[in-house]
């Protein structure tokens, strides 16, 4: 690990390395073709040229992702001069952000919802699954004790319960990422008719509450498949 | 020796950079000819120099490579092997390694390993160094000019501090490191350079010290690595420490006393067990023999089917690797369309076959295990300095990186299996009213505490201007290149001021260090120096020698007058007369002296040339109209 250089200058968005004027161009400088810094107010779906929708085809992505990597990678500015390999450095490390949070559509939707002004989504339960919760942790404690115990017939049986539960719950997150999809549709087609902040706000509301419960249900899974 | 072009005053053209192996058992350097990448040999075709590193104090001797492995039963003492596992660590992290070795190490170990030799002590970047050196002489040479940038590799798994080691280790060695690439990602650069289809391609390496897996995607001559796992510590060396534990244990057995190993004796026990290691690879069973002089000779045979019963928890420990890099990856096997085999200790047919079952498909061999790593450090090598564009390595950081928060939690920022370059942006503020500084602890590794994970370097961000608790404002910028090393700059967001950053490595040399190191190894060098100047003048002389014979038998010869023919053949003879000697100087002078005296023929010759160039242009001209 090395101390960091000076970084480039990035309070002025987009301004070209070598005429010092604001840019038209899009990463390379429409003037003189060299690359550009970063500007800081560039996010995930403006940096990759995407409207803020939550529909992606992913071979097009791959695709973008691709075609930029070849523009910006550090391997190509080797001899540049060292704001121009900033720029590259800055560029590519962005470029991977953003098609890494991209691609994936549960921290695509999580991402949008932070550029969106929202908390990062706390585990909470699904209202039809309360009831469910007190049950599991008991059957957890159950396979627990038998575990202890060595009692080889107790173990299976608090094991297979458990596996039942499982499949309930795998089902569970299934259902919630088909409306997390509904919701997508729905807000894909705000953003295209332009629709009244309030409408968006609903739209926006439902998915976080449903990262909520999938975050609570991914949570106890998990719990269940560490005792497993 | 590879066609170079040159101009008729024999001058080689532009810096060339080589791609490099730095091998726990053996180190390579390649270059991308004309047909390809190709492995540079000595004159007995020998691409592979052994790392091993032999220093005898009394007599400041300094020996690499296979002299060194010579003086390993004879002076154990004074030899140095398998480095590689100690690059990056402390003397917490190698006690068993150390329990193995005959090493003797140095007061002051923690942070950096000292080797104690005579009375000096060398670390592991410095023994490393030497034989950087020794195969940046061997590119020299081979080009006839000094080669001084590199590609290095190594283990896709290694950690920050261990890539920093390495790229401190190319420094000392007067070797500009343009890039630490992985050794799986090389590999299948050098395997699907010519592949035009996409595929999944799993890279299993399993070389002397470090055990890798990787996971590509190969498409449009992007090389995509989707994850990556490994053991940092394990290959070749715990097979062989399996089968010497082995024959210890019947050599004391069979004496009543039990016998102390002095190293002179493990040496031996260790060569004659890597020969039989490499025997049950191509029959089923070996004998093992060591002459041990007075004390008479062991032997006993060794069956493949016992050598796999020693060994087969060893190569279980890869699988894990294996499926958890397919779990990240969100692949399973049958998604896999190429499994390809790097290192030496994949020529075990155990290895295969558990390979093969576990991808479901016959892992590729036809590679030479040894070699593809720097096949495809040159190729990277080559990407660089600019020979090609239509290739590019998209790698990833290999561990996640974290920092600590409050009760020794780690805080994720940067997950493993990212694409590199990476960032990520954290801010600090202060929790006292007039804090001036922040303490922040960097770490390495997936586990959820600090304690169980590696720590990289601490830092302080200084200089805050007193402030009530919480309001100050510092961005942290945490950057992991395409090296996989990290760097750090920070920011006051509410100055827009650049913030000061004292990094503290946890384990590794600091910039004094390799200062101190660099000007050490000078009294080394100075002998270097003049072998190269040596070499570099021999091979100047031996082109403008060729180019002036060849002139002399050209027609051309006949239109210049006997004073000058003469003329030529008298700087050519002197040439001949020192070319023998050491002095690199004399060497030059009668070069340049020839150069001068051929060079009115030369002229005349280019003009020739110009005239029937031109000559036969007007032909084809016509006859095209």
């Amino acid at each position: 690990m090395t101390e960091g250089v000076i970084r480039a200058q990035k309070d002025f968005p987009d301004t070209c390395l070598c005429c010092g004027a604001q840019s038209t161009g899009t990463h390379f400088c429409s003037g003189c073709g060299k690359i550009l810094p970063i500007a800081e107010s560039s996010d995930h779906f403006s940096f990759l040229g995407l409207p803020r929708k939550l529909r992606l085809d992913l071979s097009e992505l791959e695709k973008t992702f691709y075609a930029l990597s070849r523009q910006f990678h550090p391997d190509y500015f080797m001899t540049a001069s060292e704001p121009e390999r900033q720029a590259s450095m800055d560029r590519s490390s962005m470029l991977n952000d953003a098609y890494r949070t991209l691609r994936d559509r549960i921290s695509r939707v999580t991402y949008l919802l932070t550029l969106e002004g929202y908390k990062e989504a706390e585990k909470k339960a699904p209202p039809d699954l309360l009831e469910e919760v007190f049950e599991l942790n008991m059957q957890i404690e159950e396979l627990k004790a038998a575990k202890k115990l060595g009692d080889a017939d107790e173990v299976t049986e608090a094991r297979l319960a458990l596996e039942n539960a499982l499949a309930g719950l795998n089902q569970k997150l299934a259902a919630i990422d088909q409306r997390l999809l509904v919701l997508f549709e729905h807000w894909d087609s705000a953003v295209d008719r332009t629709a009244a902040i309030d409408d968006k706000k609903r739209v926006l509301d439902g998915m976080s509450e449903l990262l909520s419960h999938r975050s609570y249900v991914r949570h106890i899974v998990s719990s269940i498949q560490e005792e497993l | 020796m590879p066609v170079i072009e040159l101009s008729l005053s024999g001058r080689p053209k532009s810096a060339r950079v080589v791609g490099i192996d730095l091998g726990t058992t053996n180190s390579l350097v390649a270059y991308v000819s004309d047909n390809g990448p190709a492995v540079i040999r000595d004159k007995t075709g020998n691409g592979l120099v052994p790392s091993i590193v032999y220093y005898d104090h009394e007599q400041d001797r300094l020996l690499v490579g296979e002299k060194a492995g010579d003086r390993l039963i004879t002076e154990p003492r004074k030899a140095i092997y398998s480095v590689k596992r100690f690059m990056g660590k402390g003397s917490a992290d190698v006690q068993e390694d150390l329990s193995l070795v005959p090493f003797q190490i140095a007061p002051g170990s923690e942070q950096v390993i000292g080797f104690k030799m005579g009375d000096r002590v060398f670390t592991p970047p410095e023994i490393s160094a030497f034989i950087l050196r020794d195969l940046k002489r061997r590119a020299s040479q081979f080009f006839g000019e000094e080669v001084s940038q590199a590609v290095i590799t190594v283990p896709a798994y290694f950690n920050d501090a261990q890539r920093q080691a390495t790229k401190d280790a190319g420094h000392l060695a007067g070797l500009e490191v343009l890039r630490i690439v992985n050794e799986p990602t090389a590999a299948s650069l050098a395997y699907g350079i010519d592949k035009k289809d996409e595929a999944i391609v799993a890279v299993y390496d399993l070389g002397g010290g470090t055990f890798d897996i990787s996971l590509l995607k190969l498409k449009d001559g992007i090389f995509e690595v989707l994850s990556t796992n490994g053991d940092t510590h394990l290959g070749g060396d715990d097979i062989d420490n399996r089968v010497i534990a082995l024959v210890i244990s019947q050599l004391e057995s069979g004496t009543a006393t039990g016998i102390g190993i002095d190293p002179a004796l493990f040496q031996a026990i260790r060569k004659a067990v890597i020969k039989a290691k490499h025997d049950l690879s191509e029959r089923d069973s070996s004998v093992i023999e060591i002459n041990m002089g007075d004390s008479g000779a062991y032997r006993n045979e060794l069956t493949r089917n016992q050598f796999e019963a020693l060994i087969s928890d060893l190569v279980e420990r890869t699988l894990g690797p294996c499926k958890q890099a397919l779990k990240d990856a969100n692949l399973s096997p049958e998604q896999i369309d190429e499994v390809v085999m790097v290192g030496g200790s994949t020529r075990i047919p155990l290895v295969r076959d558990r390979i093969k079952e576990l991808f479901k498909r016959e892992p590729h061999v036809e590679l030479n295990p040894d070699e593809v790593v720097a096949l495809g450090a040159a190729i990277q090598a080559d990407v660089l300095g600019g020979g090609r564009r239509d290739l590019l390595l998209l790698d990833v950081t290999p561990l996640s990186l974290g920092i600590e928060t409050m009760g020794g939690v780690v805080a994720k920022i940067i997950n493993r299996n990212s694409t590199i370059p990476a960032s990520a942006a954290e801010m600090f503020t202060t929790w006292v009213d007039n804090q001036t500084g922040i303490d922040v602890h960097v770490v390495q590794g997936e586990r959820e505490l600090v304690e169980d994970c590696r720590s990289l370097a601490k830092f302080t961000l200084k200089g805050i201007p007193p402030q009530p608790a919480g309001l100050p404002r510092i961005e942290v910028r945490f950057l992991i290149d395409a090296n996989g090393i990290l760097t750090v700059s920070a920011r006051d967001l509410r100055t827009g001021q650049e913030q000061s950053v004292e990094v503290k490595p946890s384990y590794g040399l600091s910039d004094e260090q390799i200062e101190r190191m660099l000007i050490d190894s000078f009294e080394f060098a100075e002998e270097d120096v003049r072998k190269r100047q040596l070499i570099e003048a021999r091979n100047e002389a031996a082109t403008i020698m060729r180019a002036a014979e060849k002139a002399l038998a050209d027609y051309a010869a006949g239109l210049i007058d006997e004073a000058e023919r003469a003329g030529i053949h008298n700087a050519l003879d002197h040439l001949r007369q020192v070319l023998g000697g050491a002095d690199h100087q004399l060497i030059r002078e009668k070069t340049n002296a020839l150069d001068t005296a051929s060079h009115h023929l030369a002229e005349i010759i280019m003009d020739g040339a110009l005239v029937s160039a031109l000559k036969d242009r007007k032909a084809s001209d016509v006859a095209e109209g």
